[in-house]
């Protein structure tokens, strides 16, 4: 008996070790990659003005002068490909406390730090893609009260009355809009509010307009612990408010916090990103 | 023992040991007997505890587990005015444990801060474990959610989050609280609706006197009954289940024209204008006005509607198109079943009162 637990032990150790072995020998790397974004309107850079201000810095589809006081979105579950099969995917986790709650960004104009999302933990590679999801989905909507970047108190940006979280907002001014003056607002506002996560059945207006946008980097990146690549990506605003799907004119679409409202925005959403550069 | 026999340090005499021994023996008896079922008691007292009949619960407890703090807690935020902008209206102002957390019906609209009024009727507060949406539009569709609406609304507590939370912050007793059952003295948005979460959807009901009945306990009278069969054959169809409602929006035909849109708010459809959410009937006796526009003061209002009243619009309910046939002895007996859905177990539930 005794002699059987030896050999067995010995037998088993020498199994383990030798897994172990053959681990150190294939032992996988990891780098980092940053995602910079940066918001552009057309062929111009974005600057934020006061909500009051009369500076109309930029014309939109119809030639209609407005300016942006504010802009912003959230970007989660995003995940990296290569041309040889590599991916990562950066892990979302949710929670009341805000120490739990990963993989969820609010991109801020004039918050510099919020313009930069670092990934970590990337097995070394090459990575030719980025794929991301705009706006907060379903599976998040659905855990409840998260902390952090989600809570209301701290400035996440959420709906009460049709709970989940506006994917964009901005908000501007432009002589074309007619709306008067408001307790909150100057008057000429237009204020864009895009959210949206169900699918309600039997809805012709389809309002889900959380959407995954796909960005080839044009070229192929290495990741790895030598490098610090970052992609600069670029949204242009103008693409959104004037874009592939639909054009905004801002006389009659200028208050827009539902859903329906904000649908033709989120179809234009898909052109709206580009890689504009990669940093090996 | 050792504790009761040394002390103060005192050493006793034989006699008096005797007695101490002997009344620490009938103690311990007792608080054997009595710990032992206390232990049991307290372990079912701040646990969800899932009818076998229900539905699973659709809560995502996993997220929010209910402990007796959080319970405590969220509690004592429901009934704290601290809430409201000028620290006047609390969650009970509006959701009232005798009426399931209804309101009064003198309060067909409830009263808000500074005595605004309400828009729509204030549902009973019910079984909201299992419920896949809230309010009249169902436009949250997150317990977590609902609370941020009655706080921020206007017209019922009229605050900012931010600022209750800062006003829970630099309470003297709160963050103590929010240690005790989060593990955080930092009081934060999620933490405050996770406490609210986890007293709300404790509030399940299925103890009234046809739940006894269904479980073999009580009887039913023979007009209770009847009135169940009738309610089977007439109601069901949307008044479904053992929640009383299957959870889907329709109008049923109380108005022609609606300046409250109702569904339609939350999904931009010209077709659901009109359409408001099928509340459950549980506790139905007690949370008078019914609908959502509190139309009708009484359940034979109700029912003399669904004979004789409806009327037309684009999205009237197609079940409805010739009302619900009922003679008077049929609504007599409905309405008589329909009351044995009051609760008291729930209503009178300690646990839920202040402390």
């Amino acid at each position: 008996m005794k002699k059987f637990l030896f050999l067995s032990t010995l037998f088993v150790s020498i199994a383990l070790l030798s897994a172990c072995k053959k681990d150190d020998d294939n032992k996988t790397t990891y780098g980092t990659l940053a995602l910079e974004f940066d918001n552009v309107v057309g062929d111009k850079d974005l600057n934020l003005v006061e909500s009051t201000s009369s500076d109309f810095k930029y014309k939109n589809g119809l030639d209609q002068d407005f300016n942006v006081s504010l802009l912003g979105y959230y970007i989660t579950q995003i995940k990296l490909e290569g041309p040889n099969g590599e991916t990562f995917g950066d892990p979302v986790a949710t929670g009341a406390n805000a120490a739990d709650v990963k993989g969820i960004y609010q991109i801020l104009e004039g918050d510099v730090n919020s313009q930069v999302v670092n990934l970590s933990n990337v097995p070394s590679g090459k990575y030719n893609k980025v794929t991301f999801t705009l706006g907060i989905p379903a599976e998040i909507v659905q855990e409840g009260a998260t902390g952090g970047v989600l809570d209301p108190a701290e400035g996440a940006w959420l709906w009460n009355w049709d709970a989940g979280y506006i994917g964009m907002a901005f908000e501007g001014r432009s002589p074309a809009s007619p709306v008067a003056e408001t307790q909150w607002n100057p008057e000429n506002s237009v204020q864009i509010h895009i959210g949206g996560w169900k699918d309600i059945q039997d809805n012709p207006n389809m309002v889900n307009n959380v959407k995954t946008i796909t960005l080839d980097f044009g070229t192929t990146v290495n990741v790895g612990e030598k490098y610090s690549p970052s992609a600069h990506l670029k949204m242009d605003l103008l693409e959104v408010i004037a874009g592939h799907h639909a054009t905004a004119d801002f006389s009659v679409t200028n208050q827009v916090h539902t859903p329906a409202g904000g649908h033709d925005f989120a179809e234009n959403l898909h052109g709206a990103f580009v890689v504009d550069h990669v940093h090996q | 023992m050792a504790a009761i026999l040394f002390y103060g340090g005192h050493t006793f005499s034989f006699f008096a040991m005797k007695k101490i021994i002997a009344w620490a023996l009938v103690l311990l008896v007792f608080a054997a007997i009595g710990c032992k079922k206390d232990d049991t008691q307290k372990e079912d007292k701040y646990t969800f505890v899932a009818p076998a009949n229900f539905p699973a619960p659709v809560y995502t407890f996993d997220n929010n587990p209910i402990t007796e703090a959080g319970f405590k807690l969220g509690k004592k935020l429901f009934f704290d005015p601290i809430l409201s902008v000028d620290n006047t209206v609390s969650c009970n102002n509006c959701h009232n444990q005798s009426l399931a957390f209804a309101d009064l019906s003198l309060h067909p609209f409830s009263k808000g801060v500074q005595e605004r009024q309400g828009i729509r009727n204030a549902p009973q507060l019910v079984n909201l474990a299992f419920m896949k949406e809230f309010f009249w539009d169902g436009g949250v569709t997150h317990l977590d959610f609902v609370p941020l609406n009655a706080i921020e609304s206007e017209i019922e507590m009229d605050e900012e989050i931010a600022n209750v939370i800062e006003k829970l912050n630099a309470d003297p007793e709160y963050p103590a609280l929010f240690e005790q059952a989060f593990g955080s003295s930092k009081v934060t948005t999620p933490l405050m609706l996770h406490a609210l979460a986890q007293f709300t959807t404790m509030m399940v009901s299925n103890n009234s006197p046809y739940d006894k009945y269904l479980r073999g306990e009580a009887a039913l009278s023979e007009q209770e009954l009847e009135g169940l069969h009738l309610f089977e054959q007439k109601c069901q169809s949307c008044h479904a289940g053992i929640l009383f409602t299957d959870e889907s929006y329709r109008n049923n035909g109380i108005d022609t024209s609606f300046t409250d849109i109702g569904r339609a708010r939350i999904t931009s459809f010209d077709g659901d204008i009109g359409k408001f959410r099928v509340p459950s009937l549980r506790n139905v006796g007690i949370t008078s006005p019914y609908m959502h526009n509190a139309k009708f003061a009484s359940l034979e209002a109700v029912l003399d509607h669904y004979s004789n009243g409806i009327k037309p619009s684009l999205s009237l309910d197609p079940s409805l198109k010739d009302g619900i046939p009922m003679t008077t002895a049929e609504k007599t007996a409905i309405i008589s079943f329909l009351k044995t859905l009051t609760d008291k177990d729930f209503t009178q539930d300690e646990r839920f009162f202040k402390e």
